[in-house]
């Protein structure tokens, strides 16, 4: 009996085939992995897994060979398949034990009181079964992303002590390193208690590290399942894109170089970053790395305007940036593409190519009218240079995967041919074939001497991408590794874990 | 020298693939899409059967349309800040501000020109617009909320004005002449409303702005930071809804002249439904057209129901434009299109598999 058989699931949408009779079969007990390229139908398997969508007919599925209706949320729930989506969806003012029984009936004292303790101990045994303790009177905004993970796992898990399926789908787009060893070690916890996994990441690193059996997707039919202890990165590339990846091309160190910055930061603080200097020159790509909490995560918000920096100056040129002001940071000169998409980034129910164009649609206008024709025939220029899989230009951005909108937004970007690109997290689940697209784009605008600020999570790409990198801890600067010199992947782990140079 | 990374093949296949998928959609949701359309149509077959000697008249069709141009220009007063995200409850109390400005001006200063009066109006609208505006943008009030204020000051205003009394006779016939006049048999205030719907939709479709405006209702912090001005959109499609309101008033001083406290805000229901009604057709987002056709095929089963059943049922217009709005907006929404095919699934799957399979 298998925790999970899936049998000939197809799934159109308006006449697009996007899942082509796939089987899958996830073991009781095991670490199931879901790979693909950006659009091949993941997270549509999983939505129809979860109910939000219909399968076309002829689909069946078992889960411990009790029949499963595809389609229906209220029958996976029944059947402990259990989700944590992308963002989490936890409330961030609520306290760890509130948000624990949000799913959940409260325990009740006579009926009608909230039995406060009773809930307090039923969060500790659900946050236990992932971990180490943490206390479940504090709030959920005060805890790090790994340990929100967690939680969003807890309240996820089962009442019941039947094995569940719990489904993460990319849980570890924006994580450091650090964290995601702790969110495996909650997965391998959950699948030595009988339960099991099915991930979707597009770090490769991570599949192999964790989980035992892996199952590719490519255009929305199954290519492949195979004992992860089979494959190695470069044979699961293969599978994946269904052809060798081309080699990266190192970046060349850059020649000494004394010219002006074009962008001068200084004394740049927030919450957590205390006082840091960036100088970007033209052409020069400057990467940020830092655990969660370093102060990295903000680097991006503080320069761009997103939020206000509580001390410190950006100016660009002779320009001063002011404080908070995203608009004024855009006039002169800066362009990004901030991390958390959703909340950040897409306009939902609004079409591909005013996605891409939104920075700037004032350039398709003539005589006060809005040329459509003219726009449409940009965005088809950025669908076919950055490969967007989408039905059209007009298609509703909610329709397209969560790698296809990053790239829309690397377009909304690139487009407004920035002097300054600050980007954080870039490539959050964009596939490992169109993130060396990706990167081979920026450093090509890198050349033509824009100059580009990375923070990310990703110490390989950073490694691969920047002339320096700026490493943090606690809110300061404590290394600067540079390209030729002492820049590489495990450098930037190693300083940023340790908070000294190496 | 820096070399790059080479630029994969672009998968164009893969585009080909998808960009020649045919952009059908289940038949549910293309009738859902143009339903007004269709009870409109719907209503004049069946109306004209059950009442053909006076449903289908030109006098009643010319009758119901002007009835309806000043609702329908308040429900277009609601549109434009309803793109932006933002609701504006207060259009119907400044299409009453509007029209008790221009009876005290009419009646208390009648050496005023009207037009002149009338862009006094426009004007005192726009301010009434802007105070919204800071009260939202610069105090952070939900917009429901601080334009249900408004909407009592203004009533406040009016009362004020009015000493709550019915304002008439304040207009000549030239003015009157410019609400009632006909063109080439067409009710000229119905080409009032054409004009403005032109001008909105054109604005909306086919400007920058428009698209801003669209950006904001969307997603509003995505939107400053893709560096739109999100508080001037947001102020200036308050003041230009209440000029719109304003307007109204204007209109209906043309049409009717006579001034009652209970005129503006009687017109909101009728205006929300029409604009929520409109914003389940065509593209499914708040839309001049969608607007203007969900108003009119409810006006249009109104005046049948009521030349079929009589005056008494002076009650079934609520009734018919509450029940309207439920259905038509239940039925577009792809909620019940969702639960209803897994319900239809759940229940095949039932009966289909009784008996849990393996052991
Ligand atoms: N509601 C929808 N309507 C139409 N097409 C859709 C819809 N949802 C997804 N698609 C299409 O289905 C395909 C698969 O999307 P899906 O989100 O499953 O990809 P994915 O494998 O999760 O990719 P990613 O790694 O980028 O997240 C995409 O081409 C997408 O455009
Ligand atoms: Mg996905």
């Amino acid at each position: 009996m298998n925790a999970l058989d899936i049998r000939g699931l197809s799934k159109t949408f308006s006449g697009h085939v996007v899942l082509h009779g796939v089987d899958l079969t996830v073991r009781r007990g095991e670490v199931h992995a879901l790979v693909g390229q950006n659009g091949s139908g993941k997270s549509t398997l999983i939505k129809v897994l979860a109910g939000y969508h219909a399968p076309d007919a002829g689909a069946t599925a078992q889960v411990l060979g009790r029949e499963l209706t595809l389609g229906s949320a209220a029958a996976a729930d029944r059947l402990n398949i259990r989700f944590v989506h992308q963002d989490l969806g936890l409330a961030n003012d609520l306290t760890l034990t509130e948000n624990i029984m949000l799913g959940r009936r409260y325990p009740r004292r006579a009926g009608i009181a909230i039995d406060w303790p009773k809930a307090r101990r039923i969060a500790h045994e659900c946050i236990s079964r992932t971990g180490p303790a943490i206390d479940v009177n504090r709030t959920v905004a005060e805890f790090g992303i790994a340990e929100r993970t967690r939680i969003a796992i807890a309240r996820a898990l089962p009442d019941n002590d039947d094995p569940a399926l719990i489904v993460l789908d990319e849980p570890t787009a924006a994580l450091p390193a650090q964290d995601v060893e702790k969110l495996f070690d909650t997965i391998r916890g959950l699948t030595a208690a009988g339960n099991a996994v099915l991930l979707v990441s597009h770090h490769l690193d991570e599949i192999l590290g964790v989980s035992d059996t892996v199952t590719v997707l490519r255009d929305g039919a199954r290519v492949a399942t195979v004992p992860t202890a089979e494959v190695d990165k470069h044979s699961l590339t293969e599978l994946i894109i269904g052809r060798a990846l081309s080699r990266d091309v190192e970046r060349a160190p850059r020649a000494v170089d004394d010219s002006r910055p074009i962008a001068t930061i200084e004394g740049l603080s927030g919450t957590s970053l205390l006082d840091i200097d960036i100088d970007l020159r033209p052409g020069e790509i400057v990467g940020i790395a830092g655990l969660t909490g370093s102060g990295r995560e903000e680097v991006a918000a503080l320069v761009t305007g997103r939020t206000h920096r509580d001390g410190g100056t950006v100016r660009i040129g002779s320009r001063s940036v002011p404080s908070g002001d995203p608009r004024a940071a855009l006039a002169a000169g800066m362009a990004w593409i901030v991390g958390e998409r959703a909340r950040y980034a897409v306009f939902p129910a609004m079409d591909l190519r005013s996605n891409i164009t939104i920075g700037d649609v004032g350039r398709h206008q003539r005589g006060g009218r809005l040329r459509h024709h003219d726009e449409r025939a940009e965005a088809r220029d950025w669908i076919h240079e950055l490969g967007i899989v989408a039905s059209g230009t007009d298609a509703d951005i909610a329709t397209l995967s969560g790698g296809n909108q990053q790239k829309a937004l690397v377009a909304r970007a690139l487009r407004l041919k920035p002097a300054v690109l600050v980007l954080d997290d870039p490539t959050a689940g964009i596939d490992i074939g169109a993130r060396q697209q990706v990167h081979g784009i920026i450093a090509g605008r890198a050349d033509e001497s824009m100059a580009v600020l990375i923070t990310s999570t990703d110490s390989e790409e950073l490694a691969r991408l920047c002339d320096r990198v700026l490493v943090l801890a606690r809110g300061r600067v404590v290394a600067e590794l540079a390209r030729g010199v002492d820049l590489d992947a495990a450098t930037i782990d190693h300083t940023q874990v340790s908070g000294v140079p190496a | 020298m820096r070399t790059n990374a080479p630029a994969p093949e672009a998968p164009s296949t893969r585009n080909l693939k998808s960009a020649s998928a045919s952009q059908r959609q289940p038949l549910s949701i293309t009738i859902g899409r143009y339903s007004a359309l269709i009870l409109w149509v719907g209503f004049t077959v069946l109306f004209g059967i059950l009442r053909p000697d006076t449903f289908l008249t030109s006098v009643t069709w010319r009758l119901t349309i002007s009835e309806g141009v000043v609702t329908a220009v308040v429900a277009l007063a609601f549109l434009i800040p309803l793109v932006a995200g933002v609701y504006d409850l207060s259009v119907g109390a400044t299409m009453g501000t509007g029209l008790v400005l221009m009876n005290w001006v009419g009646i208390n200063h009648p050496g005023v020109p009207l037009w002149l009066a009338a862009l006094g109006v426009l004007l005192a609208c726009a301010f009434v617009g802007l105070c919204s505006s800071i009260i939202i943008v610069r105090f952070r009030v939900d917009s429901l909320i601080a334009t249900l204020g408004v909407s009592q000051v203004l009533l406040a205003f009016q009362l004020f004005m009015s000493e709550n009394r019915q304002m008439t006779g304040a207009f000549d016939d030239g003015w009157l002449d410019l609400g009632t006049r006909q063109v080439m048999g067409v009710p000229i205030v119905a080409l009032y409303l054409l004009v403005l719907a032109l001008l909105l939709w054109f604005v909306l479709e086919h400007t920058p702005v428009g698209r801003h405006l669209r950006a904001v209702g969307s997603n509003p912090e995505a939107a400053r930071l893709a560096g739109l001005g999100v508080e001037r959109l947001i102020t200036g499609s308050l003041m230009c809804s209440a000029m719109v309101g304003g307007l109204a008033g204007i209109i209906f001083s043309m049409k009717v002249g006579t001034y009652s406290s209970s005129i503006g805000p009687g017109l909101l229901f009728p205006a929300l439904a029409a604009v929520f009604f409109g914003a389940s057709q065509f593209a499914r987002r708040p839309n001049v057209w969608g607007t203007l056709i969900a108003y009119f095929a409810l006006a249009f089963g109104v005046k049948g129901l009521q030349l079929t059943f009589g005056p008494g049922t002076f009650w079934i217009q609520p009734l018919f434009q509450g029940a309207t709005l439920l259905i038509a907006v239940a039925m577009a929404s792809r909620v019940v299109g969702q639960t209803r095919r897994s319900r239809r699934l759940q229940k095949d799957a039932e009966q289909g598999t009784a008996t849990p399979t393996g052991s």
